[in-house]
Parts: C-alpha cells; sequence; structure tokens
C-alpha cells in the first residue's frame, strides 16, 4: 500500500512537472505562470464595467521607509482617483537593483515605468531598454525643472526621464563644536571654504577633546554608488575627472591625471592623518555618538540630523579644493520602457507623480531636493532662508557636476568605487588609478566606443 | 510482445531484445534529455562563449563577435582572477590537511563502542543540516567587531592580550576567517565517510596486529590509516573540489567583490560577479573554463589514484 | 584493546582505561561544544525580544542564556516583514519536486543501465560517469542563457526542471541495482510481467534504502541552493528561503534578533527532520563516499 503511494506521488511530481514545463516553452509570449499567484493585486472589483482599465506595471527600489510608504500613499490614491489606469507596483531590493533590471531585459520582461539611480539611465537608453518621453514634456514644464534634472535625463539629443527630486552633497556640521574649535562657518556658496581652511578646520575639530574624528565620510556604506557620488566631486574639485567629457572614449589622462592623484592623495591622507575613519562601526558617529564633527553626506540624512542635533546642525556648502568648489547631483528618476504598450497610460501616472503637489509629498518625507522651481518655492526646507537652501543654490549655479553622461557609467562607477576603496585603504594612489583606468578604457573599446543608436 | 513470440523461438528472442531495447530508451530518455538540455548542452555553450564577447543581454548596436584568445589573454592579465585563483588554492591547501585530519579524529572518537557516541555524532553532524546561508549569517554576527563572541573569547583564553580582531574586515583575517567557518559547516559530512570507512576496515586485522604487539598508536598507523587510503584519497579530493566551488559563504558575508580590496575573492564568485552582475557572458565563461579544467584534473587525479590502489590489491 | 585486558597489572590499567575514557570524554564534549555553540547561540538569541539584550549578551555566555523579555517577538518581526510563509512554501515546493522528480527520472535511466540490454549501453553509462565532474558552477551562465530561451526566467520550474536529472544520483541508483539479484525478475518475465511492472514491483520495494539515499542527498544540495535561485528570479514570488534569507540580511539597520529568528526557521524543520532520521542521514552521506 506504502509503496504504491510513494510510487504514485513520484509520478503526479512528474507530470505536474511536466504541465509546467510544456505551459510556456512553445509560447514566447509572457508566461501564464507568471500571474498566478497574485500576491496584492489591487482589488478592481468596484470599477465600472464600461471602462476597461489599462493596467500599468511599475517597479522601484525599495529606498527608506519614509520614500517608501509615500510612494505606496501615491500608487493607492491614484489608484484610486483613476479609472482608466490602474497601477501596479513592485519594489525591489536596491542593493541588486540593476541586476534586476538586467535580467527583466534579458527575459524581455521589464515593467513600462520603472525608477532607476540617474547615471544608469545612458546605458539603459543605449541598450534600448527606454523609450523618449519629449513627446510628453511641454516646454514650459521642461523650463519649471531643475536644469540637473533636465540634464540628468538627457541622453543623445532626447529626454528619457524626469525625477521628483534631486539630491544635493555638502558638508553636515555640529555647530557647537565649529564654534568651540573657533571655525569659520560659511554660510552659501560664495564663501565656501578654501581647501586650507578646510584643513584648518579638520585640525581644529580634531583637537576637541569630544571629537574622535574631525570628519566622518560615511564609509560604512560601503563600496558602491556611494564612493562615485560622494568622492568624484574631489578629484572634480582638484581639475581631474572620471572620463574625458569631449567625446567620452577614455578616461586616460583625465582619471589618472596630475590633478587627480593630487585629490585622492589629499582624500587618502584624511584617513592617515587620522581626520576620518575608514571603517566607521555604525552611521550615527556624527548625530548620535557625537564623536565627528563633520558628516560628508548628502541631503538623505536631513531626517536624522535634525532630528539628533537640532539647533547645533549646520549645512555648509562644499569646499574649493582646487580652482572651484564641485558637488554630486542627480538621484533616482523615472522611465518609460520601449516594450512598454501603453505609454500614454504609464506617462498619466509619471506625470501625477512630477505634480508639485506630489513632488512636495515625497520630499517633505524624504527630504530631498524637490524637482521642480514651482514645488521649490512652496518647500520650508528649500525655499530662500530655509535650512536647506544651499542645496538648491549648490545645484542652480553650476557647481553640481553630474555623472558621465555615456552607457559606460556601470563600468566608470564600479572601477572607481574600487579604487577608492583601495586607496583608502592605503594602496598606491597613481597604481589604483591607472588600473580603473585601464578597467573603463577596455569596457569602452570593447563596446566599440558604444555608438550611438541608429 | 507480440502474438508471434508464442511460435518461432528465433523471432521471439529477436522481437524480445527489440522491446527490450526500446523499453530502456524509453526509461533513459527523460534523464537523458534532461541532461542533454541542461548540462551538456551549457557545458559546451562556456566552452564557446569563452572565445567570443558574448553579452547577458543582447545589444542591437553590438553584435557578438568571435574574440579568438582575447578572454584568455586578459583573464592571465587579470589581477582580480589571479587573486581568485590564489584565494582556491589557499583554500585548500589550508581547508583540506585540516578539515581532512579532524574529519578522522572525530571519526575515531565516535566510532568507540562507548556511551552516548549517537549524541556526540549528531552534535558533531547538526552543522552540515545548516544552510551554508544561514551559516554565514551566524558567524558574520559571531566575528563582530570589538564584543563580538570570537574577539571576547580569544580575549578571555588569551588573558586579555589578543584582541580584539576586526576579522570580516581585515585583508589578511577576512579569509581565513571564512575557511574556520567553512570547515565548520563542512566536517561533520566527512565524519561520516571515515566512520564508515573505518567499519569497513575488518576486525582481524587489528587482532593480527595486537598479536605482534602493536600498541594503539602504531595500530592507527599500520592498520587503520592505510586501509582508509582510498576513503582518504576521495575526503581529500571532494573537499578540494568544493574548495573550488567556494561561493556562498563569500557571496553573503563580503558580496560581490570580495571585500575587503578582493581578499575573500574567489573563482566563482568573480564568474557571477562578471557574468551575470555585468554581463560579460565570454568573459565569464573563460574563467568557467578554466574552473573546469581545474576541476577535471582534480579529478583525474582521483582516479589515478584509485586506480593504482587497485592494481595493487 | 582486548589482548590489553590480559594485563598483568589490572588494577592499574584499569585506571589508566578509565582515565582515557575520561579524556575522550572531555575532548569530545569540547568539540560538541564547538559545533553547537552557533546553533544554540542563533536559537537563544532569537528568543530575546530585546535586541538590545541580544547586542550586550553577544560577547559573553550569557548568549546562550535565554534570559531577559523572552518570547516569539523576533519570529513575529520577520513575519511582518517579509511572507516567510510564502518563501517557505516556494523552498518545500521547489526542492519536493526536483527530489521527487528526480527520483523516478535518475532511478528510471539507472535500472535500464543496469538490467536491460540495448545498443549504446555501455556509451549512455560511461557518458553519465563522466557528467557526475561537471559541477553546476561551471555551466550555470551559460545555463542561464539557455533557460531565458525557452522564457523561463523568474518561475519556479527554472528552479526545478534543470536539476531533476543528477548524474550522481543516477550512478548510485546504478550501483545499488546491479547488486539485487536477478532471479526474482527473471521468474516475473517468465510470469509475462511487462518491465516496467518489474521496474514498479520488484526494483522499487527492493530499492528503498537507495531512494532514501538520494532523496536525502539531493534534499541537502537543493535546500540551500543560493547561486541558481539568485540567477534566476526577481521579486518575492518565486525566491527560495535562501535568498530570501541573505535579503532580509543585507537590510540596513540590521536587528539580529530578527535575523537569528529568520534563521531559526530554517534550520529547525532541517534540524529535527535530522534527528528523527538521523540514521538514515548518516547512511546516507557515508554511501555517497564510494564513488569512483
Amino acid at each position: 500500500m506504502k509503496r504504491k503511494m510513494w510510487f504514485v506521488l513520484g509520478l503526479l511530481a512528474l507530470t505536474a512537472l511536466l504541465v509546467v514545463a510544456c505551459g510556456p516553452t512553445p509560447t514566447p509570449a509572457p508566461q501564464p505562470t507568471k500571474a498566478a499567484p497574485p500576491t496584492q493585486a489591487a482589488p478592481k472589483a468596484t470599477k465600472a464595467p464600461a471602462v476597461k482599465a489599462v493596467t500599468v506595471s511599475v517597479w522601484f527600489h525599495s529606498g527608506k521607509g519614509e520614500e517608501r510608504q509615500v510612494l505606496d500613499d501615491q500608487v493607492k490614491a491614484f489608484n484610486a482617483a483613476n479609472t482608466d489606469v490602474q497601477i501596479k507596483a513592485v519594489q525591489l531590493p536596491e542593493g541588486s537593483y540593476n541586476d534586476q533590471v538586467q535580467a527583466a531585459a534579458l527575459a524581455g520582461d521589464l515593467p513600462c515605468l520603472l525608477d532607476f539611480d540617474g547615471p544608469f539611465l545612458y546605458n539603459y537608453a543605449w541598450s534600448g531598454y527606454l523609450a523618449p518621453i519629449d513627446k510628453y514634456v511641454s516646454d514650459s514644464l521642461r523650463k519649471d525643472f531643475l536644469p540637473s534634472i533636465i540634464a540628468q535625463g538627457t541622453y543623445a539629443g532626447h529626454l528619457y526621464s524626469l525625477g521628483t527630486f534631486d539630491s544635493g552633497l555638502a558638508i553636515w556640521g555640529n555647530k557647537a563644536y565649529l564654534k568651540k574649535a573657533g571655525v569659520r562657518i560659511p554660510t552659501g556658496i560664495d564663501d565656501a571654504w578654501t581647501k586650507e581652511e578646510f584643513l584648518d578646520a579638520l585640525k581644529k575639530l580634531q583637537a576637541l577633546p569630544e571629537v574622535k574624528y574631525a570628519i566622518d565620510f560615511k564609509m560604512n556604506y560601503g563600496q558602491g554608488e556611494w564612493y562615485t557620488y560622494g568622492f568624484s566631486p574631489i578629484v572634480q574639485s582638484f581639475g581631474g575627472d572620471l572620463i574625458n567629457r569631449k567625446d567620452y572614449q577614455s578616461a586616460d589622462g583625465v582619471l589618472n591625471s596630475p590633478q587627480a592623484v593630487e585629490a585622492m592623495t589629499f582624500f587618502q591622507s584624511l584617513f592617515k592623518d587620522g581626520y576620518a575613519n575608514a571603517k566607521p562601526a555604525g552611521d550615527d558617529d556624527f548625530y548620535v555618538k557625537k564623536v565627528t564633527a563633520l558628516s560628508w553626506v548628502g541631503h538623505w540624512m536631513w531626517g536624522p540630523h535634525s532630528k539628533n542635533l537640532g539647533d547645533d546642525l549646520v549645512l555648509i556648502p562644499m569646499p574649493k579644493l582646487g580652482d572651484k568648489a564641485v558637488t554630486g547631483m542627480g538621484s533616482w528618476n523615472w522611465g518609460l520602457t520601449s516594450s512598454c504598450k501603453t505609454p500614454d497610460a504609464a506617462w498619466k501616472f509619471l506625470d501625477y507623480l512630477i505634480s508639485p503637489d506630489e513632488i512636495l509629498h515625497m520630499t517633505n518625507a524624504n527630504g530631498a531636493v524637490p524637482a521642480r522651481k514651482s514645488a521649490i518655492a512652496k518647500s520650508k526646507l528649500y525655499a530662500k532662508g530655509g535650512p536647506l537652501n544651499v542645496f538648491v543654490q549648490q545645484l542652480e549655479s553650476g557647481i553640481a557636476v553630474p555623472r558621465p553622461v555615456t552607457p559606460a557609467y556601470p563600468v566608470i562607477t564600479s572601477a572607481f568605487a574600487e579604487a577608492v576603496q583601495n586607496i583608502v585603504s592605503g594602496a598606491d594612489v597613481k597604481a589604483e588609478l591607472d588600473k580603473a583606468v585601464k578597467t573603463i578604457d577596455q569596457d569602452i573599446k570593447d563596446n566599440k566606443g558604444y555608438p550611438l543608436p541608429k | 510482445m507480440t502474438e508471434m513470440t508464442e511460435f518461432s523461438p528465433p523471432a521471439r528472442t529477436l522481437s524480445r531484445r527489440q522491446s527490450e531495447a526500446r523499453m530502456a530508451w524509453l526509461f533513459s530518455a527523460p534523464a537523458l534529455f534532461l541532461l542533454v538540455v541542461f548540462l551538456i548542452i551549457p557545458f559546451i555553450m562556456a566552452f564557446w562563449f569563452s572565445f567570443t564577447d558574448q553579452r547577458l543581454v543582447p545589444n542591437l548596436n553590438l553584435p557578438t563577435q568571435f574574440v579568438g584568445l582575447r578572454n584568455f589573454v586578459r583573464l592571465a592579465q587579470d589581477e582580480t582572477f589571479r587573486r581568485a585563483i590564489f584565494n582556491n588554492f589557499y583554500f585548500v591547501l589550508i581547508v583540506v590537511p585540516l578539515q581532512t585530519s579532524l574529519a578522522l579524529l572525530l571519526a575515531l572518537l565516535i566510532n568507540q563502542k562507548i556511551k552516548g557516541v549517537n549524541l556526540f555524532r549528531a552534535a558533531y553532524f547538526s552543522p552540515v543540516v545548516v544552510t551554508m546561508v544561514v551559516v554565514s549569517v551566524i558567524w558574520t554576527f559571531l566575528y563582530n567587531p570589538g564584543e563580538g563572541m570570537i574577539n571576547q573569547f580569544i580575549h578571555t583564553l588569551s588573558l586579555g592580550r589578543l584582541g580584539p580582531y576586526d576579522w570580516l574586515e581585515s585583508t589578511t583575517l577576512a579569509f581565513p576567517s571564512i575557511m574556520l567557518l567553512s570547515i565548520w559547516q563542512g566536517v561533520g559530512f566527512q565524519m561520516v565517510i571515515y566512520l564508515a570507512g573505518l567499519q569497513d576496515i575488518p576486525e582481524q586485522l587489528y587482532e593480527a596486529a595486537q598479536i605482534d604487539g602493536a600498541n594503539n598508536v602504531q595500530q592507527f598507523f599500520y592498520v587503520t590509516l592505510p586501509q582508509l587510503r582510498n576513503t582518504t584519497i576521495f575526503v581529500v579530493l571532494a573537499t578540494t573540489i568544493l574548495a573550488f566551488k567556494l561561493f556562498t559563504q563569500v557571496w553573503v558575508m563580503q558580496g560581490p567583490s570580495g571585500h575587503p580590496q578582493g581578499s575573500t575573492m574567489t573563482t566563482i564568485v568573480y564568474v557571477v560577479s562578471k557574468g551575470f552582475k555585468q554581463g560579460k557572458i565570454g568573459y565569464a565563461s573563460a574563467m568557467t573554463v578554466v574552473f573546469f579544467l581545474i576541476v577535471l584534473a582534480v579529478s583525474m587525479l582521483q582516479r589515478t589514484f584509485l586506480q593504482e590502489e587497485r592494481a595493487v590489491d | 584493546m582486548t589482548v590489553l585486558t590480559r594485563s598483568p597489572y589490572p588494577a592499574q590499567y584499569r585506571l589508566r582505561k578509565s582515565l582515557r575514557r575520561a579524556l575522550d570524554y572531555l575532548v569530545m564534549i569540547l568539540l560538541a561544544a564547538f559545533f553547537l555553540f552557533p546553533i544554540i547561540f542563533m536559537l537563544v538569541s532569537s528568543i530575546k525580544n530585546n535586541e538590545t539584550q541580544v547586542m550586550s549578551d553577544m560577547s559573553s555566555l550569557y548568549a546562550f542564556v535565554p534570559r531577559g523579555d523572552v518570547g516569539l517577538k523576533n519570529y513575529f518581526d520577520v513575519f511582518a516583514a517579509m511572507p516567510f510563509g510564502h518563501f517557505l512554501f516556494n523552498s518545500v515546493f521547489i526542492v519536493g519536486l526536483t527530489v521527487g522528480g528526480g527520483l523516478v527520472v535518475n532511478s528510471l535511466i539507472a535500472y535500464a543501465l543496469a538490467r536491460l540490454r540495448f545498443r549504446g549501453r555501455s556509451l549512455v553509462l560511461g557518458v553519465v560517469v563522466a557528467l557526475i565532474i561537471i559541477p553546476f558552477e561551471a555551466v550555470a551562465v551559460p545555463l542561464l542563457l539557455v533557460v531565458n530561451r525557452f522564457g523561463w526566467l523568474d518561475s519556479y520550474h527554472v528552479q526545478i526542471i534543470p536539476f531533476i536529472a543528477d548524474a550522481f544520483s543516477i550512478f548510485l541508483f546504478y550501483q545499488f541495482f546491479i547488486s539485487i539479484p536477478k532471479d526474482l525478475e527473471e521468474a516475473a518475465l517468465i510470469d509475462g510481467a511487462s518491465l516496467f511492472q518489474i521496474y514498479r514491483t520488484i526494483i522499487l520495494p527492493l530499492s528503498r534504502p537507495v531512494f532514501a539515499t538520494v532523496a536525502i542527498l539531493q534534499f541537502l544540495t537543493h535546500w540551500g541552493d543560493f547561486l541558481w535561485p539568485l540567477m534566476v528570479t526577481r521579486g518575492e514570488e518565486f525566491r527560495p528561503l535562501p535568498v530570501a534569507m541573505q535579503q532580509f540580511f543585507s537590510m540596513d539597520p540590521k536587528m539580529w534578533g530578527d535575523i537569528m529568528a529568520f534563521a531559526a526557521m530554517i534550520t529547525l524543520p532541517v534540524l529535527i527532520l535530522f534527528l528523527l532520521f538521523q540514521k538514515w542521514f548518516v547512511q546516507s552521506v557515508a554511501t555517497s563516499g564510494v564513488k569512483g
């Protein structure tokens, strides 16, 4: 009896398998299995039967809790307000987001609308995953966006993406420590610290008994996009860059130029001289433990910083390490995929997301710089005189440099991040930058210089 | 099995043969089909791709091209790859002797006819049933810098003279740390194989040795070890092959770049980073080919050794 | 040891013997501590509701003592943060079908190889033995392109079908089948039984040990599968436990109590199975060593 059951079970398993296996094979179309267990499909029961709603699939990265919450709310609100378009949103972990997009592109299974970290746009657009959105964006709408957002979203003469917010990178300071050490606090980008002033400030702050490290570089984020976003401005401030932007064909003589070497040697010295910790145990050295006086990090720390430091928090513009101050820019933004069959419906949702009110809905939660001037004007944090206005100044004045506009960006950022990691751990600066250049140039050559799509 | 078989014996055997052959192919077909599609074809593809610049996601602007030996030439110059291969050998060099002798020691201990061996056997084997991802996670916690359990343990044992160490962040300690947890997880498996080997040794051999006046140590060296020769060869080479497949621990604990500074990079981690994360299938395939050749060499070694032994018997 | 009982100094000998025994036990207990402490550490940490307690206890023997606020809060947290039940179902479903399908498919071909005469038999056998040495890792990347060609990415079957046929399992079955005496089958043949009937009514019942062995070995292999599901699954829908665990682990800030609860929930079922069927597990593993 038992034996028989065993056998029958095995046979059942096998037939089940074969059924599953044979199902999708002959049809190259989307697999029926995929839709089988609907995890959280929005209930559409209340819809009027006359209008058949278009379902738009949307992917977004699961960022910080607040960001996720807002987006969930926005999706719900949108679905409730619209009968013709329904959004089915899926969130994916940020750490492997790009891998997932690649894998979906491979499977021909991209959603209609997705968000991605700014500079990955060029690779996606070049590879043909994305569709231009020029026709949806009117001139007046275009002008209302921060120039940095438009610059970031443009590739080969077409606009491919829009963000609801931009990022800001500057130095957060503990005012009490700065005052105690007698350090001048710049108030706008015009009176930013020079390199000498910056070093002098570090020296004075380091001398304070409360301070273990003068500055925190958020090394706890680990090797990844942060290294490029956060530290390539140092290279650029000294006069180097990640790649020759004339034709984006080589990094040689740019990323390993004397200026770049000088910049990274300077950066390395901050760790060698004990001003910065290469391996912070946690995230909160600056704002909870208060053992660092400065924190070199983006807008996204506004929440924890202001909550814990209160009036002691001050935002200091990026220093002029070389001839000019340079800061980072760019953030997650939205693009329509070329495989999307209902681009108009997808645009409707994106159009909703970039409305000033929804932008503020998001930026009030995550502390980012609103992407539209009309939204900034309504923002308490970013409007003139607001505590984070420095970020807007930096973005509008042109000291914010976009990350390289090239499909080679994924390789550039991973090569540079690796170099940063090794340099901070004490490796030879020139050798590391040469290695990064070699990796980048080899990739560009392997891809025939990334010829523009016809 | 037609009616004809009833009358004519020669026709009957022929048809019996035929039907037997037909059934044999029918029985073999599912497995053969699956093996061909999911093992043999991809295997051949790996060789083919290693001579091309195949991408993970095909790109309309750049069709795949034959690039000759370019991938292999680059591999030879690729520092990260050299580090990965070096690490695999480093792992073999340290882990194989340690794990094999520990496995043998454990097997000898629980092969004694004393009370409670079953309990001990269960204890030593239980890490084997803990999934590697979970093992990696637990040990990451144990290796916690500063106040972690392992630091504290060493601190106490050394009467406060040693530590704390930053196990997973140090370029010299990170890889040995992974070795330790790999041994912890894997040794129970080898122990059981040794145990089976021990139980296969004929009791008479020991009796004869005792009559010759051999003590326990002598018995171990002159009876046990030689009798375990095949088992040892198997354990050593199986562990070696496992060492070359090292992936999960590194990926979970140190990520795709073999943090810190590539010091924990292994061949398979690099294959997945290049092939899957960066989409460079051609380059990753070239690494796969090298990896396979190493595994093949190890397997050949095993077969030669075992054959020798058989010839002696 | 039997020789030594004839020793002329029984009292002294007995003392030495019990000393040795005590030493043996000491070594065995220390080793057991080494192998068990991480598991106990995981289990105990997972039931400490207070994260601060988990962190402050981790550097002392308190890590092994369930003290303070003890309960299942971490477990509930895991369920709140992630559809754990769904991942568990995925894992059980995938591994169950892989192992179950493998038992049928691999034993069938092994039976043909062991018992039936057909042209090409030795070739097929040779190929199967040769395939044992190709590790999955060597084909993972091209296999990704193959399954993509079939449109299988992000599904259950992509995690099942490629792993059903397994050369080593076939080999184990084959070895076992050739050791079964042929008399019974011959008698059945004369009675007019078909080959499939013979396989089902004679071979299967006699081969339960090897089926258990293959099932356990395959289960141990696939329960922890990580590389492949990492490459072929995207969202939560088809992900098995190990990938979900890694994802949970990489979310900041790390709540160690929750992470340990997650780890415990993956480990406990298998650990319990192992303790219940210890003999079978050990036998299976022992069998895997006789290859070559």
